[in-house]
C-alpha cells in the first residue's frame, strides 16, 4: 500500500502541501483530484523524491520508499516530455533498462507495449515522427514499460480525443486487474467517476475527502432530485430548499431523509410528472462540495 | 541493475545517439582528413627549398663555376649553375623567379627584388678563388703551393647554449598541437554536455529520467557518454597526426622518439581536463532551458580555461619558467599547461604527479557542487535559474 502521510512542503511564501494524507492501495485506481495549484502534481513528485517534503512522508508497505522500490514504481509526469530524435521502440527499451530490466526483458517489454498500444509499426519511428496522441501513447509505455506495482500518471486523459481516452481507461482498469495501484490526476470529473475506484480531492495542499466513490455518494448527507413536468423541468420555488443547475439539468438539493412525498403532491399539480429521480451526488458535486467552489 | 549499470544505460545512450548524428559524423571525418593532410603539406613546403639557379653571363676566370660549387658546398647552400648566353635572357629568367642571381661578368650581380648575403659570398668568394688560381699559375708555383696557398681555413663551430635539435623541434611542435587539441576538445565536448544537459530539460524528458535515476548519476553518466565521445576523436585525430607527421620524412623533425609519448600525454590530460569542464558545463546546463541562454552561461567556462591556453603558449616557449610551473598547477590551467611541459621539455615527475592529484581533488569538489547546482535547477521552471536559487533548492 502506498501511504501519503502528513507531507508538508512550502516553495517560499506559496504552501504547496498542508499536511496531505491518503492511502493508494494495490490493485485500485485512485483518482487525484483537485483545482489547479491544489498541490497534485508536488504531492506526486514526491513519491519519486523529486520534491523533498518538508516533514511527512511518503511510505510503500509501511516503509520508506528506497531506490529499489522506487524502481517498481511507474512515473507519467504532467509536462510530458522524451528524446524527440529517439526511435521510440529505442527509447522505450532505454527507459525499461533504467528501471532495471535486463536487455532481452527490456527490449520484450517495449516491444509488446508498444504493440498493445496500436503503435507495432512505429517501433522504428522517431518520437517526434509522430502525433502528439500517439506520442502520449508512447509516454505512457514509458511509464508502464517494466510492469510496476504503482504507476502514478499525472493528467494521463490531457490531451487525448475519446477513442485515446478509451484505450487509456482500458489500459489502467487492466492494469489494475494485474494488481497494479494506480493513482492518477485529473480534471475531467466524468471520466473519473467512471474509471476509479477510489477518489482522493485535495484542495490548499489537504485531503478534503477520501473514499471509495461509491460509499462517498451513499453516505454523502445530500440528495438531488430532479423533476419533469409535461417533459419539461419543474423549477417551482419550494420553500426552503436549494436548487443547483448544471448542464442545463435544474435540481433541488436536499437532505438525505427528506419527505418526498408532498414535493411529488406538488408537481403532479401543475402536470404530468415525466420525471422523478432522487440520486446521490455526482463525483461533480462531490468535487464542488469538498472545495466549497 | 546496479547503479553502476544504469549510469552506463545513460552513457551508452548519449553515446550511441550523437554518434549517429550525420553531423558529427560527418565533422569528425572531415578533421581527421585534414589532420592526414598536414604530412604531405609539410613535405610540400619543405620541397619548394629547392636549389637556387645562378645565372652565369659574360666572362669569368676560368675554373669560377668548380669554385663556385665548392663554395657553395662548403657553406651548405644547395645551388645550381646555368651559363646564358646574353644579359637580356638572363634578366627575363630572373624575373620570373626560374633563376635566384644573375652573375653579369666580373662586374656585377644582379637580383630580382632582395638580395641574399649568403649567394653573394657564395659568388664571391668562388670567382676569387678561381682569379687567385689563375695568378699562382701565372707565377709557376706548384700544385702543392697552389693548394696550401687557396687552403680554406676551416672553423668548427659550437654554441653556449645547447642548439635546438632536430627532436626539440619536433617536441615543440608537438605541444602546440597538443595544446590546440586540448583546448578544442576541452571546450567542445565541454558545451556537448552543456547541451545534452539542457535540452532534457527543454524537452522536459529529464523528470522522466529522474523518476528512475539520481540527479548526479544522471549527470556522470552523460559526462561519459560525452566524453567517450571525445576520447574517439581525439585518438582519432591525434593518431592521424602521429600518422601522416611520420611518414611524411621531414627534415630538421624526428617524432619518433616521442610520438607515443605525446599521444599518451594527449589522452591523460584530455580525460582529466574534460572530466573538470564537463561538470561544470552540465551543471550550469541545468540553470536553462532555451538555446538562445546558453550562450551567456558557456562564457563563463570560456573565460576560466582561456588564460590555460594563453600560459601554455608561453610554456611552449620555455617550459621551466617559475610562471609555467605555477600555472601548470592550478588545476583550471593544468591540462593544458602541464601537457605542454610535459611535451615541450622534462618536468620533475613529482611536479606531473601533483598537478594530476590537484585536477582529480578539484573534480570530485566540481561533482559534489556541480551535482548539487544540477539537483536543484534541473526541475525548476521559467527561462533561467540563478545559481544561488538552485544551490539553495537543492538543500530542501
Amino acid at each position: 500500500m502506498l501511504r501519503f502521510d502528513s507531507l508538508h512542503k512550502r516553495f517560499g511564501d506559496v504552501t504547496a502541501l498542508d499536511g496531505l494524507s491518503f492511502d493508494a492501495g494495490t490493485g485500485r485506481i485512485l483518482g487525484f483530484l483537485g483545482p489547479n495549484g491544489a498541490g497534485k502534481t508536488t504531492a506526486m513528485r514526491c513519491v519519486f523524491g523529486l520534491v523533498k517534503p518538508d516533514a511527512g512522508e511518503v511510505t510503500w508497505n509501511d516503509k520508506p520508499i528506497d531506490e529499489p522500490t522506487m524502481l517498481r514504481f511507474g512515473y507519467m509526469p504532467e509536462e510530458r516530455g522524451l528524446y524527440p530524435k529517439m526511435k521510440i521502440g529505442e527509447q522505450v527499451t532505454h527507459f525499461a533498462r533504467l528501471s532495471g530490466l535486463d536487455r532481452t526483458t527490456a527490449k520484450e517489454s517495449a516491444e509488446r507495449w508498444l504493440r498493445d498500444l496500436d503503435l507495432g509499426d512505429r517501433i522504428g519511428s522517431k518520437l517526434e515522427e509522430l502525433s502528439h496522441g500517439n506520442q502520449q501513447r508512447v509516454q505512457l509505455a514509458t511509464a508502464l514499460v517494466h510492469d510496476p506495482v504503482v504507476a502514478i500518471l499525472d493528467e494521463p486523459f490531457a490531451g487525448l480525443d475519446p477513442i485515446g481516452v478509451d484505450t487509456m481507461a482500458d489500459v489502467l482498469r487492466s492494469l489494475a486487474a494485474r494488481g497494479t495501484g494506480i493513482v492518477f490526476s485529473s480534471h475531467q470529473l466524468d471520466l473519473v467517476a467512471d474509471v476509479c475506484q477510489d477518489v482522493v480531492i485535495i484542495d490548499n495542499g489537504r485531503a478534503k475527502l477520501v473514499g471509495e466513490v461509491k460509499e462517498l455518494q451513499r453516505t454523502s448527507p445530500t440528495r438531488y432530485l430532479q423533476v419533469e413536468v409535461d417533459g419539461q423541468p419543474w423549477t417551482s420555488e419550494l420553500r426552503g430548499v436549494d436548487t443547483v443547475s448544471t448542464n442545463g439539468r435544474h435540481r433541488f438539493v436536499l437532505d438525505r431523509n427528506a419527505d418526498l412525498g408532498p414535493i411529488l403532491d406538488l408537481a403532479a399539480h401543475d402536470g404530468e410528472v415525466t420525471r422523478f429521480a432522487f440520486e446521490p451526488p455526482h463525483l461533480t458535486d462531490l468535487f464542488r462540495e469538498a472545495v466549497q467552489r | 541493475m546496479t547503479r553502476t549499470q544504469r549510469i552506463f544505460q545513460l552513457a551508452k545512450r548519449d553515446f550511441t545517439q550523437r554518434l549517429r548524428s550525420r553531423a558529427f559524423l560527418f565533422s569528425m571525418l572531415l578533421i581527421i582528413v585534414l589532420a592526414l593532410a598536414v604530412g604531405p603539406l609539410i613535405s610540400l613546403a619543405e620541397g619548394s627549398n629547392k636549389a637556387s639557379v645562378i645565372a652565369l653571363v659574360g666572362n669569368q676566370p676560368n675554373g669560377s663555376e668548380a669554385a663556385i660549387q665548392q663554395q657553395a658546398d662548403a657553406l651548405d647552400v644547395s645551388i645550381e649553375l646555368k651559363r646564358f648566353t646574353d644579359l637580356n635572357t638572363a634578366q627575363t629568367a630572373l624575373s620570373n623567379g626560374d633563376v635566384a642571381v644573375v652573375v653579369n661578368g666580373t662586374s656585377e650581380l644582379i637580383y630580382d627584388k632582395t638580395s641574399s648575403i649568403q649567394l653573394s659570398a657564395v659568388i664571391t668568394n668562388g670567382i676569387a678563388t678561381a682569379q687567385r688560381q689563375i695568378e699562382a699559375d701565372n707565377m709557376g708555383l706548384s700544385t702543392a703551393q697552389v693548394s696550401t696557398l687557396l687552403a680554406p681555413v676551416q672553423f668548427s663551430e659550437r654554441t653556449l647554449t645547447p642548439n635546438n635539435t632536430s627532436q626539440d623541434n619536433a617536441r615543440q611542435a608537438a605541444a602546440f598541437v597538443a595544446l590546440m587539441l586540448l583546448y578544442i576538445s576541452i571546450l567542445m565536448f565541454g558545451q556537448f554536455v552543456m547541451m545534452g544537459v539542457m535540452e532534457e530539460k527543454q524537452t522536459r524528458v529529464v523528470e522522466v529520467v529522474l523518476s528512475r535515476v539520481k540527479p548526479t548519476d544522471v549527470l556522470i553518466g552523460k559526462v561519459l557518454g560525452i566524453g567517450l565521445l571525445g576520447l574517439i576523436q581525439i585518438v582519432a585525430l591525434g593518431g592521424a597526426l602521429l600518422f601522416t607527421v611520420s611518414t611524411a620524412h621531414i627534415a630538421n623533425f624526428d617524432l619518433g622518439g616521442i610520438g607515443i609519448k605525446v599521444f599518451g600525454m594527449l589522452i591523460m590530460w584530455y580525460l582529466l581536463g574534460y572530466a573538470f569542464y564537463s561538470f561544470m558545463y552540465g551543471s550550469l546546463g541545468a540553470t536553462i532551458s532555451r538555446q538562445e541562454d546558453m550562450q551567456g552561461v558557456a562564457m563563463l567556462p570560456v573565460l576560466l580555461i582561456l588564460p590555460g591556453f594563453f600560459f601554455g603558449q608561453i610554456a611552449l616557449v620555455d617550459p621551466s619558467t617559475t610562471l609555467a610551473r605555477v600555472t601548470s598547477l592550478i588545476p583550471v590551467w593544468a591540462p593544458m599547461v602541464m601537457a605542454v611541459r610535459s611535451t615541450a621539455g622534462d618536468v620533475p615527475l613529482w611536479e606531473v604527479l601533483l598537478s594530476i592529484a590537484l585536477v582529480l581533488i578539484t573534480t570530485v569538489l566540481l561533482i559534489k557542487l556541480g551535482g548539487r547546482i544540477y539537483r536543484g535547477a534541473i526541475l525548476q521552471s521559467g527561462k533561467k535559474t540563478k545559481l544561488r536559487t538552485a544551490w539553495r533548492s537543492a538543500s530542501d
